[in-house]
């Protein structure tokens, strides 16, 4: 009875073991980060909106996934709204999240778009947190207000400028050909009363 | 019976461990189908060599999201349009990677030597630690003059080892379909609407033109003789204008130039 035993327990023991060896094939959660600016145009004190996206392309939900973007130092932006580092406790198979952000540059000039780095646990057994960085957005210019303000104005005070620099030679020949028209009708005018009082 | 008991275990056992030893081998021969993974390795001369080597350290997944497929759908992507994908890697050795470049290309379906478009080559020069994962991302627009035609899609993404040693992945070398897009209404077709409308307005008052002509000539053959009467002579006979509303002194002035008027002088001067 005791050789029994043991021997179902050594059998036991073997199979766990093989079956621990193929561990490194253990389903896994696999996330793509993207990582977008979407506006065409960066200007200075103006909104620039940020977006990630996070993909799960694996076999198993993606467990506490933090999402970290140290990319916009706080002397060059200001976070108008949103979070640059967020956590998501789960993001199941073939899911994908999208999360916003919305920064204000604070200066002008070359601004190189980094990578975020996110962290997740790539299955609920796994102990070691797993590292990945976004795609990059790349080099983008920062355009200065005046430069885009001298694109893009609608040139209000230029226009009204116009308008003044304009009117003599508008109004002149109006007046002339006012002062005549009066003329010509007071004679009527007069006429008119001769011929009611005959 | 604990002979049999025994002898269960044993076969049990060794199943399972026939099974794992099986799938090994699937596993292997997929890696060899699958891996296309080439290494260049310069030469003396210019051309570099391209070499087929043993699967290496890295694993690549290819996701399109723009335009979204299903898994193991045919790909199409729109002529003219925005395709973006993105690419995952990870390192699974135990030695730093260092990302290079990620082209893509489509290429004559028949002979994927032949480049018909050749999308810009991105710059990476990324260093991915062992056990890390990245994400690229990759956007390109196929022209529209190919639109409705099958190409072969090439995708590479080019990184070296330690060693310096180069690999380029193929991610993705396949036949796609590029597909035009149908649109509601665009330039051309308003335009030809346009024209058309032009036409029929035209035909319209050519028609009405015609039939006004031929009308008029069976009815009046030619002008009747109140309307020549009425007809407007100007002001030809100054007796009928009414020169009250001119101011007198105007009418004056007009006189006295009447009288001496160039013509009338010259006349004087000669008698």
């Amino acid at each position: 009875m005791y050789s029994f035993k043991s021997i179902v327990l050594i059998a036991l023991i073997c199979t766990s073991l093989c079956i621990s060896s193929q561990s490194s094939d253990e389903p896994q959660a696999r996330l793509l980060v993207s990582k977008q600016v979407l506006n065409k145009l960066l200007v200075q004190d103006s909104d620039i909106l940020v977006k990630y996206t996070i993909y799960n392309v694996g076999s198993v939900p993606a467990i506490n996934v933090i999402l970290q973007d140290s990319g916009f130092p706080d002397e060059a932006f200001a976070t108008v709204k949103g979070n640059l580092n967020i956590q998501f406790t789960r993001i199941p198979v073939g899911a994908n999240v999208t999360h916003a952000v919305v920064i204000k540059p604070l200066t002008y000039g070359r601004f190189n778009f980094s990578a975020a780095v996110v962290q997740y646990k790539s299955s609920e057994n796994s102990v070691e947190p797993q590292l990945a960085i976004s795609s990059e957005p790349g080099e983008g210019y920062i355009i200065s207000y005046a430069e885009y303000d001298k694109k893009f104005s609608p040139h209000l005070l230029d226009w009204f400028a116009f308008a003044i620099m304009s009117l003599p030679a508008v109004v002149a020949p109006f007046v002339m050909w006012w002062i005549s028209k009066s003329k010509y009708e007071l004679i009527l005018k007069q006429k008119r009363e001769k011929v009611s009082k005959d | 019976m604990k002979l049999k008991w025994m002898l269960l275990c044993l076969s049990l056992f060794a199943a399972v461990i026939g099974v794992v030893r099986a799938q090994d081998d699937i596993d292997v021969d997929e890696e060899m189908i699958v891996s296309e993974d080439q290494v260049m390795i310069e030469t003396d001369g210019d051309e570099p060599n391209i070499e087929e080597v043993e699967p290496t350290d890295a694993d690549t997944y290819l996701l399109f999201t723009k335009p979204v497929f299903e898994e193991k759908a045919s790909i199409e992507l729109p002529a003219g349009r925005l395709s973006e994908f993105l690419v995952g890697f990870t390192n699974k050795g135990s030695e730093d990677l260092v990302l290079e470049t990620l082209d893509a290309s489509l290429r004559y379906p028949m002979d994927f030597n032949f480049h018909i478009q050749n999308f810009s080559t991105i710059t990476i020069d990324k260093t991915i630690p062992p056990g890390s994962q990245a994400t690229l991302g990759y956007a390109f627009i196929p022209a529209d003059a190919f639109a409705g035609r099958p190409f072969g899609l090439s995708i590479n993404l080019a990184y070296r080892d330690n060693e310096g040693k180069q690999v380029i992945s193929k991610l993705y070398n396949d036949t796609v379909n590029i597909i035009e897009v149908e649109e509601g209404l665009d330039g051309e077709t308003l335009f030809l609407y346009l024209l058309m409308a032009a036409a029929c307005v035209l035909l319209l008052v050519g028609g009405q033109q015609f039939l006004y002509s031929v009308g008029k000539k069976r009815v009046g053959g030619g002008l009747p003789s109140r309307a020549r009467s009425n007809l407007e002579t100007g002001t030809k006979s100054s007796k009928q204008i009414d020169m009250d509303w001119v101011p007198k002194n105007v009418i004056n002035h007009l006189n006295k130039q009447k009288a001496q008027s160039p013509k009338q002088k010259r006349a004087k001067k000669i008698e």
